[in-house]
């Protein structure tokens, strides 16, 4: 696996939410993705970029194209919030331990093929998600 | 500013809004703001939300559309949204959002069609 390309971007504001979209989708174009599987990445980056300004306040988006056997996009989302407590909970649709609609987390899982969650109570979550070109269907 | 871009249109007894492309969220409330004004200002019986340019619909997008949806129903106007893409389609589906039971047309033309029926006679 390796790297062609990292891009980063903060999330300082509830604006930086649509330059994630906008980057991330230029990215999964540039990747070779199909329109649908573009709109279900940039989907799971709004999503999970709208966690962090709503639970976090502010944190970091980081992108990059993965090449080597497969090709695919990554995308990390990471913050120094008050973490997640009850991870099982979180991954529950509806649930929301605040502001949000409770779709963030299971449906940016729905819409990708991987899905990493890292979050300490405390000190912060980070989020990783890959989408593979190969197993795109459609 | 994006929100600037977003007009709302009366023809006859309907208004007409086009969503953009990639609305931040403030465009998006920005919307609402507008819709509902211009219900105050002469009542609509009809608004047709046009998305055909709309990329991403995420949960915020949703919620707020379907809150602006019941907002002209409580005015008295029946809301159907139009032209959403395939992708999107799959997307929000997939997402898990339902949009509630917002009447939807593939088009325009089709929505003004279908808020006839919806009003059933009812001058427009």
């Amino acid at each position: 696996m390796s790297t062609m390309e990292v891009a980063q971007l903060p999330i300082l504001t509830e604006r930086d939410i649509a330059l994630s979209r906008q980057g991330i989708r230029e990215a999964a174009v540039e990747c070779g993705f199909g329109l649908t599987d573009v709109t279900r990445i940039v989907t799971a980056a709004s999503e999970l970029s709208r966690n962090i300004f709503l639970y976090a306040g502010t944190g970091l988006v980081t992108w990059r194209l993965l090449s080597g056997s497969r090709v695919g996009i990554e995308i990390t989302f990471t913050d120094e919030g008050p973490g997640i407590d009850d991870l099982d909970k979180a991954m529950q649709p509806g649930y929301t331990s605040g502001r949000g609609m409770g779709m963030g987390l299971p449906g940016a899982k729905r819409l990708m093929d991987e899905m990493e969650v890292h979050s300490t109570p405390g000190v912060g979550t980070t989020i990783v998600v890959r989408k593979w070109l190969q197993q795109s269907y459609a | 500013m994006m929100s600037s871009s977003i007009s709302v249109l009366r023809l006859g007894g309907v208004l007409i809004v086009t969503v953009p492309s990639d609305p931040d969220d403030d465009t998006i409330s920005d919307l609402q703001v507008r819709v509902l004004q211009a219900m105050e200002g002469s009542p609509a019986l009809g608004l047709v939300l046009d998305i055909s340019t709309v990329q991403t619909v995420d949960s915020f997008f949703a919620r707020t559309i379907t809150e602006t949806v019941q907002m002209v129903a409580l005015m008295g106007g029946i809301t159907v949204l139009s032209g959403m893409q395939a992708s999107v389609a799959v997307t929000t589906t997939q997402l898990g959002l339902t949009l509630g039971t917002i009447p939807t047309a593939l088009d325009i033309d089709r929505a003004m069609v279908m808020l006839g029926t919806l009003l059933d006679g009812r001058r427009i």
